[in-house]
């Protein structure tokens, strides 16, 4: 684990840490990965993913609303908003 | 009167013969609350609303099976109208505009939420120590920690202010904080219980759970939280069964297994003694112990931790700043927005959590890691499954010990190992019960019984047979107050 694959993944999460910060990070994921590696003890080539222990279809359901608009007490947790929408910088010059 | 220690069963006597009124059991409940104020075990009171409703219950009775039983609740079950964090700094001024399933099933039974329990951030702990509103104090002693990460709801129902609480269980984090405060927890089957409103982190793994004194009150309130909920959809649509209907069947005969490849030689000869004498005790009720092999079990916590990760870096991506949650001051464009408003609002153990979830999801990883996981796990529940065509359940300590000292354990991985029995249910979907089992130096410790799927009604049956017949459960510690 090297400061760059740390950077990247830091920025693939949206996060960002200061130089003291990032020393430590680096060492607790690079025992973190250490310690996961010991998955590769065991073969599992013809093994099937197991990705939730129900491994049934998702049920589906009729296409009919049934829920209510809620929009004001929605928009009324956003930090930022105007009587429509959630506000942000302005991403347009 | 005194209602602290009292089982919901008992309270509902107390209520039905009017020893005790709605409003009067209410009103001793937050007086409770108060004169444990150190346990730190509560992040927001419903104190006005569920006096209001004990008022209520007053004027006009109720039959309903839960009518006026007070109920804390893990702060993880988003509550209509009342402040919901996660334990986090993140969601520190959420106010949910609906309510969890589980909530609405409680309160429809006519529970009485009186709060919001303290616990670890997002769910991410064994300790309670990584909660932004601070840590949790073992009632059963000075600076211990309850466990985690249901840790506030554990804390509340050993104090006996509460005779239950909500909590939820990823990779144990009801069991762990029942062994650890000498209360009872069951995780059910993946699926049993909705989790619809329950703040996600790990969605593969996320179960709520009930916490109580005895496994029969445990029972009472699984008929209730569990439903079949078409709002989640690995919600199961299974007959959910009375669960305290079998809980007196006599338990002669019944087959338990003993993990073989848990090497209890390294746990502390007393935390083994302790562990015999369950067995033992189980023995004189007629139940043969016989030895089982998971094979790859011992692999389960390097499973999980890629797994929790991975679904927890997916689930957490949804705090940006801009729909709710914190947003930071003056951000300067959109990336500065969601980079510092994540890295404001989230501790240091979840942001942890997310970046080892994004390497082991990111190009070029992906196989070695997440898809490797997910073939061990598939591989640990072809071993449970296995090991049920030999066994009824199988039987270990809950944890490696009793309740450690805040602060004492600083490695993530050591903390992490916390987990060693009870992430195994979790990755296969496996129901799990801790119950009080015995004392070392005063400090509670359990033992765990996981069952095989949808079979909790056999795990309660199991459980209220060793508390028919010894009195660990009913110990309470010592109720000195600050």
């Amino acid at each position: 684990m090297d400061k760059e694959t740390v950077a990247t993944i830091s920025y693939l999460s949206r996060l960002a840490f200061d130089k003291q910060n990032e020393e430590k990070i680096t060492r607790d994921l690079e025992n973190i990965i250490k310690f996961v590696d010991q998955l590769d003890s065991i073969d599992t080539s013809d093994i099937e993913p197991l990705k939730s222990p129900l491994e049934k279809t998702a049920k589906t359901r009729e296409d009919k609303i049934s829920a209510q608009n809620r929009k004001e007490q929605f928009l009324k947790n956003a930090p930022d908003a105007n009587d429509d929408y959630f506000l942000v910088p302005r991403v347009v010059e | 009167m005194s209602i602290q220690f009292k089982t919901i069963k008992e309270l509902s006597s107390m209520l039905q013969s009017k020893e005790v009124s709605n409003y009067e059991l209410l009103q001793e409940t937050f007086k409770l609350v108060k004169s444990y104020k150190h346990l730190n075990a509560f992040i927001t009171l419903n104190e006005e609303n569920a006096l209001k409703k004990a008022r209520n219950l007053d004027n006009n009775t109720s039959d309903l099976s839960l009518s006026g039983i007070p109920i804390a609740q893990k702060d993880l079950f988003v509550t209509k109208g009342l402040r919901t964090t996660c334990g986090s700094n993140m969601l520190s001024n959420f106010i949910p505009p609906y309510s969890a399933t589980v909530i609405e099933n409680l309160e429809n039974a006519g529970c009485i939420s009186i709060g919001k329990t303290n616990m670890d951030e997002f769910a991410m702990g064994s300790s309670n120590e990584t909660s932004f509103y601070g840590n949790v104090n073992n009632p059963w002693g000075e600076n211990l920690v309850p466990g985690g990460s249901s840790g506030g709801s554990a804390a509340v129902v050993a104090a006996g202010i509460v005779p239950a609480a909500t909590g939820t269980d990823t990779g144990g984090s009801i069991r762990q904080p029942a062994s650890l405060c000498g209360i009872t927890g069951i995780k059910p089957t993946y699926g049993r219980i909705s989790r619809w409103g329950m703040i996600a982190f790990a969605s593969s793994l996320d179960q709520a759970g009930p916490m109580a004194r005895t496994a029969e009150d445990c029972a009472i309130l699984m008929n209730e939280m569990c439903s079949h909920d078409n709002k989640d959809t690995t919600s199961l649509d299974e007959t959910i069964p009375d669960f305290t209907k079998d809980l007196d069947a006599p338990v002669k005969g019944l087959k338990i297994g003993i993990v073989k490849e848990f090497d209890l030689s390294k746990l502390d000869s007393n935390v083994v003694k302790v562990f015999e004498d369950s067995k033992k005790h189980y023995e004189s009720l007629g139940v043969d112990f016989v030895e089982v092999s998971l094979p790859n079990i011992n692999l389960s916590v390097p499973t999980y931790y890629v797994v929790a990760p991975a679904e927890c870096s997916s689930n957490l991506s949804r705090f940006d700043g801009v729909k709710f949650g914190k947003r930071c001051d003056d951000p300067k464009d959109l990336e500065d927005l969601y980079i510092r408003s994540r890295s404001e609002g989230f501790g240091e153990e979840v942001k942890r959590r997310i970046l080892i979830g994004s390497y082991v999801l990111s190009a070029g990883f992906y196989d070695a890691y997440y898809k490797k996981a997910q073939q061990v796990r598939r591989l640990i529940k072809n071993d449970f499954d296995n090991a049920f065509k030999h066994v009824d359940l199988i039987m270990s300590p809950t944890t490696r010990g009793t309740a450690f000292e805040a602060g004492s354990m600083s490695d993530p991985i050591q903390m992490y190992l916390e987990d060693l029995f009870t992430v195994p249910a979790n990755l296969a979907g496996l129901p799990g019960i801790s119950i009080p089992s015995g004392y070392l130096d005063s400090k509670p410790l359990g033992i765990q019984l996981i069952g095989n799927s949808l079979q909790e009604s056999q795990l309660l049956n199991v459980a209220h047979n060793f508390q028919m017949t010894s009195d660990w459960h009913l110990r309470t510690p010592p109720t000195r107050s600050k």
